[in-house]
This record gives C-alpha cells, structure tokens and sequence, in this order.
C-alpha cells in the first residue's frame, strides 16, 4: 500500500494551517540484517516506515518526524528560527527503474552460507586467518515527496552493505576490515573478498615504513577516494570553484589530463541510481572537472540562484529522520576502460602499490597526509610490504601528478555520498614514516 | 508512562509459542522516543522534532537469535513481528494482547533549549569573553520496557540534553542532565580553557607524570577498562570469563558501571533485556571481578551476570555495554596529586580513545592541556595523546582523587552502536607515561 494518500492529505492539513510552504517526505522499506561474531548469530528482518514535514514562511519553519505514515492531525510545533524556502517543480527527463530493484532480500540461508564460504576461502588463503564478525544488510525502500510547489516524487532503491573483520593470531594479533557496497547483497563474492583480506593481514604483519622515499605510486581505489573525499572542499558547494581556483597552475589546470570528475545521481547500476534527489529536483550528470580542467562545483538548487544551469539534484536524504543535504550521489573519478590494473603495475619501475588507508586524511598548509598499507615494487614485483607508513604531497602535486586511470571502477560510502574512483598511477608522491603530512622532500 | 498499560501476561504468552524449546527465550522490546533539536545559530528549519514508537521481537536459541521490527505498536504489528522472528506461525495462535500505549502528549517544545544559548553566552560575557559560541542542543527523552517468557521490566525511561559546539580553534561536545545555569558555567569554562590553549604548541613527546581530570579519566577508564572489559570485545580474544582474576591495572583502581546511580534522568532499573541492573564491579584493586554481560554471554557461563544489554535503538540486537562508570576515591586531593608530577601535565578533558582489542595497544587523545608548575596547573600546551598498552598504562596510575563528580559524559558509538555514556569519577595520576605531542 502506498503512503501518497496519507502524505497529501497531510500536505493538505499544513497548507489549511497557513504555512506558505510545506513538504512532506514518506518512507518504507524493508531490510534483513545478518550478523556473525565470536560463535553468535543474529538474523534481524526489519519493516520500516517513517515520514517528515518540513514548513515554514519567510520568518519561521519547523521540520517533524515520526513513524508510521504521515499523520495530517499531529501536534506540530510552534514554527522558529530562520525562515524556509523550498524548491520549485522542473521537468524530470525519462527515466526507467533498473529490473534489480525488484529482486528479493537476500535470505537468512544464503547470509549464512556467505559467510561460512568467507570463512573457508580465508583460510585456504591464509590459514590461521579467521573472521572476527560480520554484518550484512540488504534492503530495498520506496520513497514519496509531495510540496506546496508541485513537486510529487517517488523514488525506490536498493542497496546492500558488508562489513568484515579478519584476524591473524600469530605471530602477534593483528586485524583489518572492510566494507564493501553492492546493489544486490547476492553479487559479494566470498573468494575475492578473502583474497583481499588475506593480502591486507600479511602487509600487517610483514610490513614496515621506509623512512622516507619517493618513486611512482598505484593506488588503489580506496586510496583515491579517501584522498577525493578528503578535498571534498574543492568540488562540493559555492565556496568549492573560489578553493579550487587557488590551486590552479598558470595555463588555469587543476589537475593532469587523465583527471575527469563527475558527478551522476542517474549512474547506471549505481547504488543511489534515482530520477530526482531527496528534493525532488531532478539528478543529472555534470562534469566538474573535465580532462584537468575545472569546470563547476557540485551545487543544490538553493545554492545557484544567478546560474540555475549548474545545479543539479543532489540533496541527500538517507532516511526520513535526515533533512535533505548537498552532497555527492556518485561522485567519482573518470576510470580508462582501455587499462587495466596489471597493465599499469608491470610497467611500474619503482615505486609503491598502496592498497588501502590505515586511518583518516590530514590536511595542513596544503598538504595531504594519509597513513596507508601496500606493498613496495620494483620493475613491476612486489619486494616488501609496506604498513603504518604515510603517504603525503602538496596538493596540486597529487592532483597534477596523475599519469593514468586504471579501468577497475569501484565505490565506497564516504559520509552519506557515495565516492567512486579507478587505481592510478600517481608521480610525485612521497612515503614517510612520521605521521601528519609533513614538509616537502627538498625542504 | 507510555507503556504501562501493555498486557503483560498476554504479551507474554503469545511469546510462549515461539519459545518452543526448554533453553528458548523471547521477549518484546517496546520503545518510544523523542527528539527536539535546535540547530546552532537559527539554521532554517528551526525547532526540529522526532517521535518515534515501535517494537522488536526476539527469539534465542543457543547462539543463534532472530529479531523482527516494526515501526509500529499495534497487536497486528506484533503479532507479524512474533511470526517473522520465530520464521513460523503457530498452528492454534492465542488472541492478540492488548497493546494500549498512551497516546503522545500535546505538541512538542522545550523552553529550556531556547533559553540556554543566551544562558551560554551570559556566562561567557560574566567572565569577560566576547567568543561567539553558538551550540546545537538537542534533548533526548527515551522510554522503553521488555516483556519476555522469562523476564520482564517496568518501563524505564532517559531523559538529558546533549551539545555541541564548533569554533574555528575546536569542538566541543558533552551530555548533560540540565540546560541550568550552573551547566551554562560550567560550559563556558571549558570553551575559556579551549580558547585559551587554541595556538600553544603541543608539549614534547617523551615520557612524563600527568594528571587527569575527571572528565578525562572518565573517558580513559570509559575506553581502557569498560570496552576491554565487555563480554563480546574480550570474545575476540577467548571465553569472557578467562579475565575473571586477572590483574588488569594498579591496585588504586576499584572500577564499577552503576547504572542505578547515574544522574537523575538516566538512572536504571533493568538493562535493554528487562534484567534487573547491579552495582557491577569492574574492576577491584584492579583485578577483573565481573565483565560487561548480557544475556547472550551469560548463558554461557556460570560466572557471567547478566544485566548489562543495551540497545542503540530496537533495530539493533543488544550487546554489552557500560552505563554509568564509578570510579571510588581515595584520600588524596588534587593538589597532592598534583604535587606529585611537578613538571608534568594536567590534562583536563579527553576527545577520545581507541582500543585495539587484539593488541591492547590504547591511544587517548587530548585537546590541549596545562604544565605542572609549582604543584599548580600552569602555562596551556596544545594537541597531545597518551598512548601504550592498556594493561601499562593502568598499571600506571599512582593515585586517585578524593573529589569525585559527575563528568565526562558522551556518546558512545562502539559498533555503529551509539549510546549515552555516563560516568562519576575522581582525578587519577598516571607516572611516567609516553606523551606524544
């Protein structure tokens, strides 16, 4: 049964109460949650419904949620604060729902069988390595937003998460852990995983930090888009093109030419793939940086009043508890379906092929400074494993740095955006053992 | 009390016919919450609220549970919960118990949000600051109550404040019982100190006496005893009640989580499992008593106790977590604790901790601190952090304060569980530990 009804009736009882504009946002949906840890199981089947109203004038405005379906006699509060204004209806281009929306929740036998095949290939990859716990969720919803200004959407999603963590005993306890996205919990697969989780507890338990070293560095996804997501400032909001301009060389380039940032709230197969945003406003895909060049940041409506042609859907509403915020829906970087990874480390001389962070970015005066794990290279083979070492350069020496994409596009939930980015071989870069992002080599 | 009027019995029995097995047990997890926000400096919308009610059905089985939740409390919500968490519907169902759950009172406000960032910044005008500090405040009200085939609670009920406040030299955050004039001091105290330490070099990483105050030991003690000390986290590692008898830390530490004695608003009766809550002694003269339990780990053993499962919300299985930490204080003051690191630190407030489990390897964090000199705080130094092995570093403490008070209250967010946090504790000294700056 749909909540459209209950939301326009209650759309309707705001507008009689005089409120110039009004919104109402109405969600359901449903998940299976399987978790493992320490010998217990937990298979949690949840059904969930809420809604929001947000309303106001140009003087006051409340928002309210709660759950169950919209309610048009709740007991709204008394309207303060800074006045509201919500957006206006624009033309919704065609759009055709992906058949994998319709497909079931993953059951509580194939949770489990997935994590018992984890189990077996982690141990075939390593033995003595096991899983410490796991956590699978996979869930579908189906959205409705009516306004005062026209705007009647519905939008339905799907998307699935697992969270593992692996431990090595000996010789001393080390673990590591992973999150990963799919649209259909069905398509994570057990092998590759634990080969990942594998490589990941040996770097930790092998690895060292070189003191400090330069070279060529492939990195890999995760890398670029902690990186990406920590410069968020340069591609996200009004401020962002003003931040990037400082950054700019004197030919007005941001980046290398294998540098194409996009934002796509309509990307296909991707986890947030969706007509219109939590707005209502449609999404689209925009360049924000085309072959190194910058080209626009990523803007909401209410953030391009003297140039609607920039913005774009992107206010992100996760549940009907969240009021809708800018942000990215698949921001990542253009991948190069002609190279592939192997490609790119055989042609690596000397250098480093960085798996993963060990922790957040630090920016400080410019620079960039991630600890990361991976393994060091030489003419193309891996000579060591390289753990607790960190990763640092100016920023526009990474940006403009880049030498190649790799074609291995994948994505990661960084916030409540979604970021996306291929391996890259990168120039420039240094490996320290000090924390923070440091000074320059030649300082 | 929004849930005094459950049936009970016929809650109960209708449970009774999934709990088919002599070692089962189920219960209904009956929740109702209520959030009102106010964004700092008057963001648009104003005054946001959420209220929210629903339900969790649980069957235990060994050591495998099955939840169902509902954003619901109706008998046809629960009994589609009961039939989904026992993957069967009964052959001859009982009639569906009465549900009657109090219907939300009049329209939601809370004058005393709307009063406090003038109260705020009053305090700081008082003491001859002209910062801007405008917080977001929220206030969290909270009711729940367990009804199972084999244990049941009363309703219990949480209601605090929580803030948080972003300035260009820092954030800072706390939960609060009050939004009273005495929090509003107590506030702007700690904003003065912040503000004061915002470009003072971070002290020189070596080895060093310091002193914590109680809101930074309520945080280090949060972090290296409660977490090590949970049933799941020391599963990692082996069976729960291998820590029982092992010395973890200096014989000044008699360590409790009391979740009957924290502040007003927060005090229990019954954890998140419907088990009644006790005076739990965590530690005592730093041996391991009694881990953190919940009913899954107790069943397990004869030496666990349950009484200590808590829910971030319905969705969420409960796990074993601290409520309210004690801390028992000695004889000494602080100024014979802090005479005895002259040259030291003193280091008032924690941001955080992180304990690798596997490892034992701990870092604490701390926003800024003071040098010891003369047996007084002194000169402010900026950014530093304790780190070690947590077994080291509790081995450490070489004197407890006498004063011991209410501090260090925050959110716990261990899991993706998030989770109010209390804590009333003394000043601790900890010799000759690594200080990184």
């Amino acid at each position: 049964m749909t909540l459209e009804p209950a939301a326009a009736e209650t759309l309707e009882s705001l507008a009689g109460l005089g409120w110039e504009e009004a919104e109402v946002f109405a969600k359901r949906g449903r998940s299976r949650s399987f978790q493992v840890a320490a010998g217990q199981e937990t298979s949690t089947l949840r059904q969930e419904e809420g809604w929001a109203a947000r309303a106001g004038d140009r003087r006051r405005s409340f928002f309210f949620g709660s759950t169950g379906s919209p309610d048009p006699g709740a007991s709204w509060p008394e309207g303060d604060g800074h006045g509201l204004r919500l957006p206006s209806a624009r033309p919704i281009p065609r759009w055709t729902p992906p058949s994998s929306l319709d497909s079931p929740l993953i059951a509580e036998g194939e949770a489990r069988g997935l994590f018992e095949a984890l189990a077996r290939a982690l141990d075939t990859e390593l033995p003595g390595a096991r899983v410490l716990q796991g956590h699978l969720e996979d869930g579908s919803s189906e959205s409705w937003l009516l306004s005062t200004r026209d705007i009647a959407a519905t939008v339905r999603q799907r998307a699935a998460t697992l969270y593992v963590e692996a431990a090595q005993m000996r010789p001393t306890p080390r673990r590591v852990s992973m999150t990963l996205l799919e649209r259909d919990a069905r398509r994570f697969n057990p092998p590759a995983i634990a080969r990942r989780l594998a490589d990941h507890l040996l770097i930790t338990h092998r690895g060292s930090a070189p003191r400090r070293d330069r070279g060529e560095f492939l990195l890999a996804p995760e890398v670029v888009i902690d990186l990406l997501a920590a410069l968020s400032f340069l591609w996200v909001g009004p401020r962002a093109a003003e931040a990037a301009a400082e950054l700019e060389d004197r030919r007005g380039r941001l980046a290398s030419s294998a540098f194409t940032l996009v934002d796509d709230g309509r990307l296909p197969g991707g986890l947030m793939e969706a007509p219109v945003d939590g707005e209502g406003q449609p999404t689209r895909r925009v360049a924000l940086v085309g072959e190194g060049s910058y080209q626009q940041p990523l803007l909401a409506w209410w953030q391009t009043p003297s140039s609607p042609q920039q913005l774009s859907g992107c206010s992100l509403r996760a549940s009907w508890r969240d009021l809708p915020t800018p942000g990215p829906t698949h921001l990542y970087l253009e991948p190069d379906d002609s190279t592939s990874v192997v490609r790119l480390l055989e042609n690596l001389r000397r250098g480093y092929y960085l798996l993963a962070t060990e922790g957040g970015v630090k920016i400080e005066r410019g620079r960039l400074g991630v600890p990361v794990r991976g393994f060091a290279i030489d003419n193309g083979r891996p000579t060591g494993s390289v753990t607790g070492a960190w990763l640092t350069a100016s920023i526009p020496t990474f940006l403009t740095g880049i030498l190649a994409a790799a074609r291995d596009l994948s994505f990661q939930m960084r916030g409540s955006g979604i970021w996306g980015a291929p391996t890259l071989l990168v120039r420039g870069l240094e490996l320290r053992h000090r924390p923070g992002p440091g000074k320059p080599l030649s300082e | 009390m929004p849930f005094s009027h459950l049936d009970s019995s016929g809650i109960a029995r209708t449970l009774s016919q999934i709990a088919d097995e002599v070692t089962d047990s189920a219960d209904a997890f009956f929740e109702r919450q209520e959030e009102i926000m106010l964004p700092a400096g008057g963001t648009a919308p104003g005054l946001r609220v959420w209220r929210e009610e629903g339900l969790a059905v649980r069957l235990g089985r060994g050591d495998q549970s099955w939840m169902a939740t509902r954003d619901e409390i109706s008998p046809e919500a629960f009994r589609d919960a009961v039939r989904r968490a026992g993957r069967a519907l009964p052959r001859a169902p009982y009639p569906d118990p009465r549900l009657d759950v109090l219907p939300w009172q009049k329209a939601p406000e809370a004058p005393d949000l709307l009063e406090f960032p003038s109260r705020l910044q009053g305090a700081l005008r008082s003491r001859g600051v002209h910062f801007t500090a405008e917080p977001t405040l929220r206030r969290h009200r909270r009711w729940v109550r367990l009804i199972g085939t084999r244990v049941s609670s009363g309703t219990e009920s949480e209601h605090f404040f929580s803030l948080e406040i972003h300035m260009p030299w820092g954030k800072f955050g706390a939960l609060l019982p009050s939004l009273d004039q005495p929090t509003a001091d107590r506030t702007a105290q700690s904003l003065i100190r912040l503000f004061q330490a915002r470009d003072c070099d971070p002290p020189p990483s070596r080895r060093q006496t310091c002193v914590l105050g109680a809101g930074a030991t309520a945080v280090f003690l949060h972090e290296a005893v409660a977490h090590a000390l949970e049933a799941d986290t020391l599963a990692l590692g082996g069976h729960p009640e291998a820590a029982i008898g092992v010395s973890m830390g200096s014989s000044h530490l008699n360590v409790f989580d009391d979740p009957g004695s924290g502040p007003r608003g927060v005090r229990r009766q019954a954890d998140d499992e419907g088990f009644p809550v006790s005076r739990r002694c965590l530690l005592r003269a730093g041996v391991v008593e009694q881990p953190i339990c919940d009913r899954a780990w107790a069943r397990r053993s004869d030496l666990l106790t349950a009484g200590a499962g808590r829910r971030g919300h319905r969705r969420s299985p409960p796990a074993p977590r601290s409520t309210h930490l004690a801390l028992a204080g000695s004889d000494s003051s602080l100024q014979d604790l802090l005479a005895g690191a002259e040259g030291g630190l003193y280091l008032p407030e924690a941001e955080r901790g992180l304990l690798d489990p596997l490892s034992g390897a701990f870092t604490l964090r701390f926003p800024y601190g003071r040098r010891i000199q003369h047996g007084v705080p002194g000169e402010p130094v900026g950014p530093c952090s304790i780190s070690g092995r947590v077994v080291d570093l509790l081995e450490r403490v070489n004197g407890v304060g006498r004063e011991v008070q209410a501090a260090g209250a925050g959110w716990c967010a261990k899991g993706g569980l998030k989770l109010p946090v209390w804590a009333t504790v003394p000043e601790i000294r900890l010799e000759n530990v690594e200080i990184r700056g």
